[in-house]
């Protein structure tokens, strides 16, 4: 059964989930395509790290089996896909973003205010779960959103889902620890999907156009 | 007896507090060279060398430009002097605010750490030389710009604690019921950078470089010799002690300190706090070779990305869950 | 009865993974069997249902009314594409024909299957696992034609779909949040432990969770401003895929906010969840019928229509009453059956004439007499004709929203779903019954363009033969229109307590 949460445990958990939180920044400004998937693969780091804490303290063995399944998968297998693909199309850039770098922080600063006041504006305290990591995972999800909408191009659209599901998880595990596991392995699944869809995208669509950008995906429309 | 030694304990912990940074910060920053060689592939320097280096230049004679008024001189020492002021106001080695911790808060503290660095840029703007000029213009500026920074983490400090003493928010990351919030570890990263940006380290400065054009801290101790570099230079090392100490007893890791004032605990202390301190060091020597040196004007935008860390820290406070 | 929960869950998934082995020809004729049997299935609960409220099997199987409304909507909508899957895909002989119709055949009923556990589990979370499970297996299927347009269509689909997951993942685990403060740390979402504890939820936590469910789950029924994935998912796919993802897919997901619908009512009233609703309808109703005055892909146009009848049956809730919500019900079982017809018939024109441009589709019914004719048929019932299912249902909806103090939203729906008609009729009829090209010879081979590229577009009206593409399209599409006449004219006595049972279910949860 799940124990009280003691607070030093609340403590870890914000800091990894802050950690994310400053790499879903860091990727909104890399403009190397290679650094936003290392960058990724640290955060999914840090999520597996967190799942570990969590599955420690809490007592919930399970969680054990989804912070390897998302270290294997989130950690190594899909950035060694993604470099890989990467290497292969041989672009190095980000598509032009749609704002400069200040602005899109200044976008991400601004919705993970909103990320926080959302869950801060419930006046609900649970005396057994981490209020504040779900509004640092809130943020995440939404920088997460800025991010695939200022770029326009598929690898940073794809690492902004990606990192979405990274925000997702942390919520996943510190709010709702005793959810089935089921729940956030089929997450994981869909990630693989995610994965598949864009290697087929990424040769279909380099091949015909030979970028990246999504400006090219305009042929169904209307 | 007992009474005496309630009045001599504190102060002598006190300057104890004092004498640690001042001896302990040569050995920091030897520590740091000597891993950033290694992780470089070159041996390196001995750990002690800031220490043969400083033992030499007192050794050497001073030599002063003639433009140059007292002010050229008297700056290292007015810098050096604030250095030594600052750790009694932090909490180097206790858990408790030792007699003089009450003569300034955070703020003051961080005054008395700018005074030191205006009378080094003062020496620089002194001697005439143009890069030492210009490492003292760009130092102001930048300084000017982290100002906000550090501000904004300070008044995190002040939202923890209600109140600005350093010691007070140690004490909230030691109690276990006040837990480590979002806006607290914002501050710390922040704070971080700060210490990156003030510290004249990678990606704001390349502090090994010997290109005057790029320099920024290096440049301002250019036209300086003998006593008055070896002050300048030991004034920097305790700097960046100084940093590390509030970084790492205030924010990250105040663990290890003494609590009670007895000769064991405080000689714990001061071994934690070194090792802390080179731990901390090892952590920015691998940044350095991590990343590469910003060009000049990128680096407005890392200290902007630092201010808006740090206002994030102070808006979920008041927007986030308690 | 707990073995019919089970034996549902179970069968279409053994099939799909036999389908996956064995010769293309048995898995044609097993799908149909496969959706056949889920339906007959579907229809065997409705007896116990009515009678004892609710079945469940295990803790983690359970359906009331409402569960099997939906159920009784996609295996319906099973059965009827396994039918016409046979008479519209033409395999190439060789293996590449063959790993085709393989992928297709599993693809499908694992398709199938997982929008038939969605309604059947107990629970949010497992509801959450279902529908996920249809993403990832109809995003391979959008991409299975393995085009330019279907690999972007699929890559839209699964990039938005999933970001919509991701939001309904984080609305559970909201709900879940708030569930803690009664249950404590450890415990399932299943929908009767929630609405028992309903009134002890923390309502800001639920409006929350409700807002991000619509949000999320909205985003794979297609609700504006969320649905942008959709006319390119449904365009590209294969037609069968079509059908079943505008007909039952989008009804699932709304399923699926139908839940959060029930769990918020108690725990915060019904006002705040319909008027979120109602923002969402009316958006996705008005952006609609714009967009189906423009449409010349015949496909986007059906799947536009998908839209605006979501966003009916977004407003159909958003009226609050149990008149309002019957409509609703009905309107879902309605718009599988018509929505899917109309793709069959789409399909079938596009095979005939090798083009999905209306502009150059003409004579329609003059080439293909039954299909053709039945396509005018659907689309006439999409646009709530009588004698249609549709007409009655929409009518119900309507009739409740007049009861509503705020009967403007009613007379705007109106205005809307006539806007939206004259789209779709304007389009169909000008394709469909003009007089074309039907009876000169045959010049280009337009079966083997399965599909549209810009090049087939470029060029002059096809020349088509008169007569059908296959005698099991036909039979899929006559299957659809006898149920929607059923539904119009006489509605089973049995479906009508049952529809009666799930509005009351929604609106006193």
């Amino acid at each position: 059964m799940l124990a009280h949460v003691p607070s030093t445990t609340a403590g870890v958990e914000d800091v990894v989930a802050v950690l994310v939180l400053l790499t879903e920044f860091a990727m909104l400004r890399g403009p190397l395509l290679r650094s936003q998937v290392r960058l990724y693969a640290f955060q999914s780091l840090a999520v597996s790290v967190l799942a570990v804490v969590v599955a420690a303290t809490r007592h919930v063995p399970d969680i054990y089996a989804l912070a390897g399944l998302s270290f294997a998968l989130k950690v190594v297998i899909v950035p060694a896909v993604m470099m890989r693909l990467l290497r292969d199309v041989d672009v190095d850039l980000a598509g032009s973003p749609k704002l400069g770098v200040a602005s899109s922080m200044l976008v991400a600063l601004a919705v993970s205010v909103f990320g926080f006041f959302a869950v801060g504006s419930l006046h609900f305290h649970s005396s057994l779960l981490p209020t504040t990591t779900l509004a640092v995972a809130f943020a995440v999800v939404l920088v997460a959103f800025v991010l695939i909408v200022l770029r326009s191009d598929v690898v940073s659209q794809a690492m902004g889902f990606f990192s979405l599901e990274n925000g997702v998880s942390i919520a996943g595990m510190v709010i709702a620890a005793g959810l089935p596991l089921v729940v956030e392995m089929t997450f994981l699944f869909d990630l693989l999907v995610a994965v598949v869809a864009f290697g087929i995208i990424i040769r279909v669509h380099h091949g015909r156009s030979r970028t990246l950008s999504t400006e090219e995906l305009d042929r169904l429309r209307g | 007896m007992t009474l005496g030694l309630a009045v001599v304990v504190p102060k002598a912990v006190q300057a104890l507090q004092v004498l640690t940074i001042l001896v302990g910060a040569p050995l920091v920053s030897g520590v740091i060279s000597h891993a950033e060689a290694r992780l470089q592939g070159r041996r390196g320097p001995r750990i002690l060398q800031p220490y043969y280096d400083l033992a030499k230049l007192f050794r050497k004679e001073t030599l002063v430009t003639d433009e140059s008024s007292w002010v050229f001189l008297a700056a290292p020492v007015v810098a050096f002097s604030c250095y030594l002021i600052v750790p009694l106001l932090i909490p180097v080695l206790t858990t408790y605010p030792l007699p003089l911790g009450y003569m300034g808060d955070i703020l003051g503290g961080g005054f008395v750490l700018a005074l030191g660095g205006f009378s080094v840029a003062l020496a620089a703007a002194e001697s005439g030389a143009p890069y030492a000029q210009l490492g003292a213009s760009r130092a102001m500026t930048f300084g000017a710009l982290v100002e906000p920074t550090i501000l904004f983490v300070v008044f995190v400090v002040g939202l923890i604690t209600s109140t600005d003493l350093p010691y007070a928010l140690a004490g909230a990351v030691r109690s276990s019921s006040e837990i480590v919030r979002p806006g607290h570890v914002l501050a710390a990263v922040a704070f971080f950078l700060v210490v990156l940006v003030d510290t004249g380290r990678i990606p704001v400065e390349t502090h090994t470089g010997t290109l005057e054009l790029g320099m920024i801290d290096e440049a301002r101790t250019l036209e300086h010799s003998g006593p008055a570099l070896a002050l300048l230079q030991w004034g920097s090392a305790m700097k960046q002690l100084i940093l590390y100490t509030i970084l790492i007893n205030v924010f990250v890791a105040p663990f290890g300190l003494s609590s009670n004032g007895t000769p064991v605990s405080v000689v714990g202390a001061i071994a934690a706090l070194l090792g802390k301190a080179m731990l901390l060091g090892l952590v920015f020597a691998v940044i350095d070779n991590l990343f590469s040196k910003l060009r000049l004007f990128k680096i407005p935008e890392f200290l902007a990305a630092a201010f808006g860390i740090a206002v994030l820290a102070v808006v979920v406070f008041y927007v986030g869950p308690a | 009865m707990g073995a019919l929960l089970v034996l549902l869950l179970a069968f279409p998934l053994g099939v799909g993974v036999v389908s996956y082995v064995v010769p293309v020809r048995v898995a044609k004729v097993l799908a149909p069997v496969a959706g056949a049997g889920a339906f007959a299935l579907s229809i065997a609960l409705v007896p116990s249902v009515l009678a004892h409220g609710h079945i469940s099997a295990g803790s983690e199987l359970r359906v009331d009314s409402l569960s099997v409304v939906f159920l009784i909507a996609t295996s319906f909508l099973y059965l009827a594409t396994g039918v016409f899957s046979a008479g519209y895909l033409h395999l190439d002989a060789g293996p590449t024909g063959a790993r085709y119709g393989r992928r297709f055949y599993a693809g499908m009923n694992v398709f199938c299957w997982a929008m038939l556990a969605a309604p059947l589990v107990s629970g949010l979370a497992l509801l959450w696992v279902a529908i996920e499970v249809t993403t990832v297996v109809s995003a391979l299927l959008v991409a299975i034609d393995d085009t330019d347009t279907a690999t972007e269509a699929a890559w839209k689909y699964v990039l938005i779909a999933s970001m919509g997951l991701g939001i309904s993942l984080l609305a559970t685990i909201v709900l879940y949040y708030a569930g803690t403060s009664v249950f404590g740390a450890g415990y399932d979402l299943s929908y009767a432990k929630m609405l028992a504890a309903g009134h002890h939820l923390p309502p800001e936590v639920v409006r929350l969770a409700f807002v991000l469910a619509v949000l999320g789950y909205g985003t794979k029924m297609g609700l504006v401003p969320m649905h942008t994935w959709l006319p390119d998912a449904h365009s590209e796919a294969p037609t069968p895929v079509s059908a079943l993802l505008s007909g039952a897919l989008l009804a699932t997901s709304f399923y699926a906010i139908l839940r959060f619908y029930q769990i918020t009512t108690v725990a915060v009233g019904s006002t705040f969840p319909r008027n979120v609703l109602l923002v969402f309808g009316l958006a996705s109703l008005l952006l609609a019928a714009l967009y189906l005055l423009r449409q010349r892909d015949i496909k986007r146009m059906l799947a536009y229509s998908s839209i605006e009848h979501m966003g009916i049956l977004a407003i159909g809730m958003s009226f609050g009453v149990t008149l309002a919500f019957i409509g609703v019900l009905l309107h879902v079982l309605a718009h599988a059956a018509a929505k899917g017809t109309a793709f069959f018939g789409a399909g079938s024109v596009v095979r005939k004439f090798g083009t999905k441009d209306m502009t150059l589709l003409r004579g329609g019914v003059g080439a293909l007499p039954w299909s053709g004719s039945m396509l005018v048929a659907a689309v006439l019932a999409l646009s709530a004709m009588p004698p249609f299912g549709l007409f009655r249902s929409e009518f119900l909806i309507v009739s409740g929203g007049l009861s509503d103090p705020r009967y403007g939203v009613a007379a705007v729906l109106v205005v809307l779903v006539m806007l939206a008609f004259v789209g779709l009729a304007w389009s169909t009829t000008q394709t469909m019954l003009t007089s074309g090209p039907a009876d000169v010879a045959l010049q280009a081979t337009p079966d083997t363009a399965l599909q549209a590229t810009p090049d087939t577009a470029l060029q002059a009206t096809p020349r088509v033969t008169k007569g059908e593409v296959s005698p099991w399209i036909v039979l899929a599409m006559a299957l659809g229109i006898a149920a929607l006449v059923l539904l119009g004219v006489h509605l089973p006595a049995d479906l009508s307590r049952l529809l009666d049972h799930a509005a009351h279910e929604l609106s006193t949860p």
